[in-house]
């Protein structure tokens, strides 16, 4: 009963919030009552409140919008209230079509069908294993038929076909749900176990070679339904009752769990995981305090409790291999740690090697982390901060609300693991070779900012720094990589344009385009590709539709270099007038001046209203930009297609 | 049978579902009565209330529950408590 006036509370007060079009509120006070109840009718109350304020939700809290068609051969209707829910919760609106049960096939092979006419940003496409490979259950009967392995490989064949022509005609981004295992067949456990070709096996099999063909068609991620309906319990995952009667794929249960887990897989697709993991010391990293027990004392290694606390480190250090960056930020003396990693060692799962930074000290944490943020040159919403102490947590959450905050448990210290990797803010659906290489690079920029403090002008610093610059297409970075630059770089971006593999793809091979990447490597290491311009050539002029450069290479004339190789490319394609373009966002102000500083007048007449696009240009026939001399370029006549693209249309 | 009340609970589950406001869910409320009670959403409605009462209804019966007074009487049959 409790529970039931805070529900009526909390719903009155989330009424108001929406009716005030106050988004922040709404959606704070809709969380506290999903958490206090859950209950299919509320979430359909939430869910009917946060289309009334999408608005509001876009312009205050920075939801993101995005025009969302579901193609199905499934009812999926009752689950849209949780899927709007939940993706309010993870700050995106979904406006959503639907499609037909039976027109999927048309749906993705017609250039006229509804779903082509919608053009929508991000595209579910959810088929049952009876449209996918309806003939497995039948062939896989007996367990042994040699039928199987061609059945799936066809299966996959035609999946592909629809994947591929749907791809051919748009660049949304793809959801792919793969098939859930059948929990009950005429074989048994024992039988599905054990027999080579059970449905079991084949339905795994299946999905292997989906996701493996979800890799090769851009921005597309492959969903693992199954593993959701595992972690969930496959016996309540489905009500065959529904599923026979309304061709309802799930139970009602499992519709949150469901929604939850098609917003987190679609999420790597527009959004860049987090890059630095900031953890504690004290009861986190370690049981105890090491100031009070010792470096003996401390629980760590393979004894219970301290295992718990190695199982974490374990965690840290497959984090840091893919390139998420470990700090310490810790109060505490900085020998009594060195110590304790030295005597620990073979205790510990990592060394102070695996850290790209050590705060410990007794200053305050929040400035530990800013200090952080700018010697990695990354903004705060790029951390995570992992700390026992409640009073710490609370203090982060208020003074710097971009860090996400995780309370480590004292008292249940093997839960850690699983608190942290519940939260998205490390999913990534690729991983790059730069992100592996991550750690030596920001290492080797600490490097760097020692030599300058020692070497005499800047022109000298950046000579002795022996800079090698390598132009290379967009295609060729790899693809991959650059619409994750486009997906993650915020200060040194000039229009923010978050394109897709498709679009970038669409710059490179159209007539006058120019889709080029930027790698960059000097004395101290490879930073690996850590810029991007895109830009088209119509008549005499070059328009620059993107410009971006990762912040960690930023004031070495590397930018020049870029605008300079792009100002090339434009004349060889008959350019005599380079167009540039700033969009100001809260993070961008470091590169608003880029185009002044470079030679460009600013062009007040061609100011398009409806953007806050402010446009500059430059004649190329007296002033194209030139590379800095202390840089090295390679790959400069690389990019020739795009201009005998010009001359030959 | 338009004197009878619709107990809170379920007056509540239907508003939320249907997106009207509880006082408008009579007993005489249905499938068609209101645009927004299409097949669909009957089909949500039929979920929710299954979900807060903890009840199954038999599929073939799912479709001729088309009214508020229907789907009470057959929770009552099923021994909900209302």
């Amino acid at each position: 009963m409790q529970n039931d006036t805070e529900r009526q509370d909390l719903r009155r007060r989330i009424k108001e919030a929406a009716s005030s079009q106050d988004a922040g509120t709404a959606v704070t006070l809709a969380r506290r009552l999903l958490a206090v109840s859950g209950k299919p009718a509320d979430v359909m109350f939430c869910a009917t409140t946060f289309t009334g304020i999408a608005d509001a939700l876009t312009s205050q809290l920075r939801a993101k919008r995005l025009k969302t068609y579901i193609v199905r051969s499934v009812t999926i209707e009752p689950i849209l209230p949780f899927l709007t829910t939940e993706a309010v919760l993870s700050n995106y609106v979904l406006d959503m079509s639907i499609g037909g049960y039976g027109s999927y096939v048309d749906e993705l092979l017609n250039p006229q069908s509804a779903l082509a006419k919608f053009k929508p940003n991000l595209v579910f496409i959810l088929l049952d294993l009876e449209d996918i490979a309806g003939r497995l259950p039948a062939l896989c009967a007996d367990g042994i038929g040699d039928a199987v392995e061609a059945e799936i490989g066809e299966s996959v064949a035609r999946v592909e076909h629809l994947l591929r022509s749907f791809r051919s005609g748009s660049s949304a981004r793809i959801l792919f749900q793969g098939c859930v295992v059948p929990d009950q067949t005429s074989l048994g456990d024992v039988g599905e176990a054990n027999l080579p070709h059970s449905l079991t096996n084949a339905v795994y099999q299946l999905n292997q070679k989906l996701a493996a063909l979800c890799r090769t068609i851009s921005d597309c991620v492959f969903f693992d339904v199954d593993h959701l309906a595992a972690r969930h319990g496959r016996a309540n995952w489905r009500d065959a009752r529904m599923f026979f009667a309304s061709r309802l794929p799930l139970s009602s249960a499992s519709f949150g769990t469901y929604a939850a887990g098609l917003v987190r897989s679609f999420s790597p697709l527009f959004r860049a995981p987090r890059k630095v993991l900031c953890t504690d010391l004290d009861n986190t990293l370690w049981g105890g305090v090491l100031g009070e027990e010792g470096p003996e004392g401390i629980a760590t290694g393979s004894a219970f409790p301290g295992n718990c606390y190695l199982e974490y480190q374990r965690h840290l250090k497959q984090l840091s291999s893919r390139g998420i960056l470990l700090a310490i930020i810790s109060k505490n003396n900085d020998a009594d740690v060195r110590e304790a990693f030295q005597i620990r060692a073979a205790d510990l799962g990592l060394t102070l090697e695996d850290f790209v930074a050590t705060k410990i000290s007794w200053n305050e944490k929040e400035a530990s982390i800013r200090e952080l943020a700018e010697e990695l040159s990354l903004g705060l919403d790029s951390f995570v901060f992992v700390d026992d102490n409640p009073v710490e947590c609370e203090a982060i959450r208020q003074q710097l609300p971009e860090v996400a905050v995780i309370a480590a448990p004292v008292e249940e210290p093997w839960k850690l693991v699983d608190l942290l990797s519940a939260q998205p803010f490390f999913d990534a659906a690729v991983v790059t070779d730069d992100d592996v290489n991550r750690l030596n690079e920001y290492k080797a920029q600490a490097q760097r900012a020692e030599l300058a403090s020692s070497a005499g002008n800047r022109d000298e610093f950046l000579a002795s720094l022996e800079i090698v610059c390598t132009f290379l297409s967009a295609l060729d970075a790899p693809l991959a990589r650059s619409v994750q630059l486009l997906a993650k770089t915020n200060q040194f971006n000039l229009t923010t344009r978050r394109h897709s593999a498709a679009e970038v793809e669409a710059f490179a091979s159209s007539p006058g385009g120019q889709a080029v990447a930027i790698r960059v490597r000097d004395r101290f290491g490879d930073a690996g590709v850590v810029g991007l311009a895109l830009a088209r050539t119509e008549g005499d002029t070059c328009s620059i539709d993107s410009l971006l450069l990762s912040c960690r290479v930023i004031g070495r004339g590397i930018e020049t270099a870029l605008l300079a190789h792009l100002g090339e490319n434009a004349i060889r394609a008959g350019a005599t007038r380079l167009v540039g373009e700033f969009i100001p966002t809260k993070k961008n102000a470091p590169c608003a001046d880029f185009y002044v500083d470079h030679g460009f007048l600013q062009d007040a007449t061609s100011r398009d209203a409806s953007t806050d696009s402010i446009f500059y240009q430059l004649d190329l026939t007296t002033a194209a930009p030139e590379s800095p001399r202390w840089l090295t370029l390679e790959g400069n006549e690389s990019n020739e297609f795009s201009a005998s693209a010009v001359v030959a249309s | 049978m338009s004197s009878q009340q619709v107990p809170s609970s379920l007056r509540d589950i239907l508003a939320d579902v249907l997106e009207i406001s509880p006082e408008e869910v009579t007993p005489e409320l249905g499938v068609g009565t209101i645009d927004n009670w299409d097949s669909f959403r009957h089909l949500q409605a039929i979920l929710a209330v299954e979900g807060e009462y903890s009840v199954q209804f038999d599929p073939s019966r799912i479709p001729e529950l088309t009214t508020v007074s229907l789907i009470q009487a057959e929770l009552i049959a099923k021994g909900a408590t209302l």
